[in-house]
């Protein structure tokens, strides 16, 4: 074992990660707003509006997110007119977009259904209350629905989140150099995979707890209300905030 | 029907609310077959009927929490516009606006508390008073003080509701209500979902909004509540009045057999 090419060439690894990081966070951020608004349209009674989002995101859902991206990048490079849109903007010649579109509608896909079931899990007599003290829709939504909605999809989102951050490297298939496209050039021009996918593995984890913790910390807050009261009297801290939430 | 009209001639200028020939359907089952109603300013009605009897159903048609398939509704004078729903299923309101405005002076308890779980009970009190009345907030905060205070509930400003007891969390309820200053408090059954001893913690409250004068309509199972606050007891029996009148004659001489039977049947 020898890790001097890799702490060489940690410049490498540097830019790698700071495109991983790019990409997840952007489509992450992305993926989210859209996926608001979907899942509202999801839980519509109406087909028209509601079909169309249950076939984006069982498209999405239901094939691997290399597919996708081959259809994007690979796919549509074979039109002719994205041929020639690309001779005159530059930026169509680059993967990174591909990945990034890809990511996003992959990610969206998956949250809008997150969200979709924490929206109709929500209690329907909290609803009622809140129509029933003159709430118009819009203030249902963001008022009650959507925050409560939240809170119970937070554990779900979080592991959607972590896939999104495992996810992301096989952008380096359509070459990006992403954190594990820095491994793969490093293993193939010492011939060390096993020290090159070890590091950049140990990255992946540290980002992994690195996202974990976050989340801990969120639930902790956002879920005071569902924990035993003499644990939110403990967290002073917590309490306080919510005092100058009010 | 005619009653109301024994205790003062002036009873239609004050009215608070007017319910008039409420009908509701669901399906083929008719709920409610001509329900009227009026409550003038400071009234305590108590709705009384066996289960399936359409009372709940009555209260949810005066704000429209369910779609009544005819009548009239007007609170405080103003008459809540009404048109028939686009997919069927009864009417539906003409101008949201209208029913929003409604809604907030008809404030609504209801069997099952229905607190926001994730907000704690001052923020459960506040919401609606500055996001629908548009309160600034400091003037909502000090109002919910004195509300809490009232229901005995200051000191529990900041706990979860998931952290309350039943009787807690519907006094947090009557108090969410009462935040809106509405011009008439429905209770849909508040105390039926409480364990037998905290059923008392609730009843005390809603007795001393009676004797604040407050106008109330409420729904419920306790006879002898609704025999001592009560101003007027309604018997509904398969989605009609069959006995109205006040308490002491209702339930002393009672002129229906069907309320004979159910008072037999609450009293034992």
């Amino acid at each position: 074992m020898d890790f001097t090419p890799i702490l060489e060439n940690y410049q490498l690894y540097l830019k790698g990660l700071w495109i991983t990081l790019q990409l997840v966070s952007l489509s992450l951020v992305i993926g989210l707003g859209m996926a608001v608004p979907l899942a509202i349209l999801r839980t519509s009674s109406n087909p028209l509006v509601n079909a169309p989002v249950w076939s984006f995101t069982y498209f999405f859902r239901g094939t691997p997110l290399l597919v996708q991206m081959f259809l994007l990048y690979y796919g549509l490079g074979q039109m002719q007119f994205m041929i020639e849109l690309s001779q005159q903007l530059d930026f169509l010649k680059d993967a990174y977009w591909y990945a990034l579109v890809a990511f996003t509608l992959n990610t969206a896909a998956y949250t809008t259904e997150i969200i979709r079931g924490a929206i109709e899990g929500t209690d329907y007599g909290e609803v009622e209350a809140a129509r029933a003290c003159g709430m118009s829709r819009f203030q249902t939504y963001t008022r009650v629905i959507l925050p409560s909605a939240f809170r119970r999809a937070l554990p779900a989102y979080s592991n959607e989140v972590i896939f999104m951050l495992h996810g992301s490297a096989i952008a380096s298939v359509i070459t990006i150099i992403d954190l594990t496209g820095a491994a793969r050039i490093i293993a193939s021009r010492y011939y060390n995979p096993f020290e090159a996918f070890i590091a950049v593995g140990a990255v992946y984890f540290c980002i992994t707890f690195t996202l974990i913790g976050g989340f801990k910390l969120l639930e902790r807050h956002w879920f005071a209300h569902l924990r035993p009261r003499e644990e939110v009297k403990a967290k002073g801290r917590t309490k306080d905030k919510a005092q100058q939430v009010i | 029907m005619v009653l109301a009209e024994q205790e003062t001639g002036s009873a239609v200028a004050a009215a608070a609310l007017i319910a008039e020939d409420i009908h509701k359907s669901f399906g083929d089952l008719e709920v409610l077959k001509g329900v009227s109603l009026t409550a003038r300013e400071g009234d305590v009605i108590a709705m009384l009927g066996s289960s399936g009897s359409g009372k709940s159903t009555f209260l949810r048609c005066l704000n429209l929490l369910e779609r009544p398939n005819a009548g009239r509704i007007i609170v405080a004078g103003e008459e809540l516009r009404l048109k028939p729903a686009k997919h069927g299923g009864g009417l539906e309101a003409e101008d949201r606006e209208q029913i929003r405005r409604i809604r907030a002076r008809l404030a609504m308890v209801f069997q099952s508390f229905n607190l926001w779980s994730h907000m704690t009970v001052l923020q459960n009190v506040i919401e609606a008073p500055i996001h629908v009345l548009k309160r600034p907030k400091a003037e909502a905060i000090a109002y919910a003080g004195e509300i809490l205070q009232k229901v005995g509930l200051y000191d529990r400003r900041d706990y979860y509701p998931a952290h309350l007891s039943g009787g807690q969390q519907q006094r947090v309820a009557i108090a969410r209500a009462l935040a809106m200053d509405p011009a008439v408090l429905l209770f849909d059954e508040p105390t039926s979902a409480l364990d037998p001893e905290l059923v008392g913690e609730v009843l005390r409250v809603i007795r001393r909004l009676a004797e604040e004068g407050r106008t109330m309509i409420v729904v419920t199972h306790e006879m002898g509540f609704a025999r001592e606050v009560s101003c007027e007891t309604v018997f509904l029996h398969e989605g009609r009045v069959e006995e109205q009148g006040p308490p002491e004659q209702v339930f002393t001489n009672p002129r229906s057999a069907r309320f004979r039977q159910f008072l037999e049947g609450n009293l034992k």
